[in-house]
């Protein structure tokens, strides 16, 4: 059973967007080409959380994990991927973001609570994310659905 | 003749020839698709129902997190700071001084450079080290420290930032200012060494004692607080500064008479506004101090070391 067409597309252009705004943040990390584009006031600060000690983990920095994430999450979500008929695809795109997801929460309390600021780059990544898992999970729920009813 | 049939249970057997015989076996075969169909859709509203459950909780926990900052930081509000710490108005003040202030101040009323040294780079842990040597009683490192705060918190994160005032008998008496006693410093960029060698307490004929240098840090003032890095009439004085092996500061880099009868509170409030005498002078320090620090981070984190107010007080 094929996935419908809004699954396809959706998760497709979530991950594009994803890669896009990931790219730009780890762009930011390694490069001097401009200064991130951001309002700053005492609840945003896109600086004070991508150069804190939180905007690495074990020396890796997070821009580079949510971008490899996004280019991971490109692959599992494209076209051919969602017509391909390998076995436990469809689990391994959603255990892939649910980890995504986990881990966005725990960005967004180390923000909260630990940085105290908040980066709006880094916050439509994690918008981004949740909506890219909601999508997945809802989807693959009402494809499986769809495809039990028919066979 | 015996005939069976294959139902989604196994082969059933029926009898042979009996009009009543088929009838039963196609209703007993419609049923069974019925009843298939039936768990099929009930197993469909299940993952649908999970799904739905499980987005649900992701929003949940967000909006829980969101909530408990919200009151948390209510109560951060009502409850007063500890004796010693820094508030959390001076501590914003001080790390989220506005880019456009920044901007429009560029180096400010700084009268004192950071002087460029050829030693060895100072590193820790593969990132380019900061030592701070002062002391609580003494008003220029007062002065500085506010300065060494801005500019440091564009790298990483303050956490326990003191508060103290210099010596009430020294010049510039009870200049407020920060401490970097006990405070730490978290950054990807930058490794950082505070040491308050005393307090502002009289001791002795001196001040009572408070951080001790490592030997390795106190060699480094020996050698480079000192002739001819710094001229001879400077020498020894405190604050001094190594800003990676390439610079080094001895001395206040502004006027901190500017600072007198000001509060803490009055001097983080005055650090957004690019045109009070505080924000020209500490901010305009922190920037030419922070494109220094640019200088032995390559130039990282870009959106710090490509600050208009920052390349223009480098220069």
């Amino acid at each position: 059973m094929p996935p419908p067409r809004w699954l396809v597309v959706s998760s497709l252009l979530l991950a594009v967007a994803g890669t896009a705004v990931s790219g730009y943040l780890t762009l930011d990390h390694y490069t001097t080409l401009a200064p991130l584009a951001c309002p700053e006031n005492a609840t945003i600060n896109c600086v004070k959380v991508t150069t804190s000690s939180y905007s690495t983990l074990h020396g890796v920095p997070v821009a580079l994990l949510g971008l490899l994430y996004y280019l991971v999450m490109l692959v599992l979500c494209s076209p051919w991927m969602w017509r391909s008929q390998l076995p436990r695809l469809a689990q391994v795109r959603i255990a892939v973001a649910t980890l995504g997801v986990a881990f966005v929460l725990y960005l967004i309390w180390a923000e909260l609570f630990q940085i105290n600021a908040i980066c709006l780059w880094c916050t439509s990544v994690h918008l981004i994310t949740i909506v890219m898992f909601a999508v997945l999970v809802v989807g693959q729920a009402l494809t499986s659905g769809r495809a039990a009813t028919v066979d | 003749m015996v005939r069976y049939w294959a139902g989604p249970s196994g082969l059933r057997r029926f009898d042979d020839g009996s009009t009543m015989g088929k009838a039963a076996a196609r209703e007993h075969r419609q049923q069974r698709v019925e009843a298939i169909r039936a768990e099929q859709a009930r197993e469909a509203r299940r993952k649908v129902v999970l799904s739905v459950t499980a987005v649900s909780v992701v929003i949940l926990v967000i909006v829980a997190l969101i909530v408990v900052k919200i009151a948390t930081g209510s109560n951060t509000t009502a409850t007063s700071t500890p004796p010693g710490m820094a508030s959390p108005a001076v501590v914003a003040g001080v790390t989220t001084v506005p880019a456009a202030t920044s901007n429009a101040i560029a180096a400010g009323t700084v009268t004192s450079r950071p002087v460029p040294i050829s030693a060895p780079a100072l590193t820790a842990d593969s990132k380019p080290r900061i030592v701070y040597v002062g002391a609580e009683y003494c008003p220029f490192c007062a002065g500085e420290r506010w300065a060494m705060a801005v500019a440091l918190s564009r790298f990483g994160t303050w956490s326990n930032l003191g508060v103290t005032t210099s010596s009430a008998t020294d010049t510039y008496p009870n200049t407020a200012s920060l401490s970097f006693h006990g405070a730490t410093y978290a950054s990807t960029y930058l490794s950082f060494t505070g040491y308050e060698t005393t307090t502002n307490q009289p001791q002795g004929g001196s001040y009572a004692p408070l951080d001790t240098p490592s030997a390795t840090d106190q060699a480094l003032v020996n050698r480079y607080d000192a002739t001819p890095f710094v001229p001879a009439s400077s020498a020894g004085s405190i604050p001094f500064v190594d800003i990676g092996g390439k610079f080094i500061i001895s001395g206040a880099s502004y006027d901190v008479s500017i600072l007198q009868g000001l509060s803490h509170e009055q001097i983080a409030a005055a650090l957004k506004d690019p045109n009070s005498a505080v924000a020209k002078a500490i901010v305009g320090t922190a920037n030419v101090i922070t494109a220094d620090i640019c200088k032995v981070t390559g130039n990282v984190p870009s959106s710090v070391c490509t600050m208009p107010g920052v390349v223009a007080a480098g220069t």
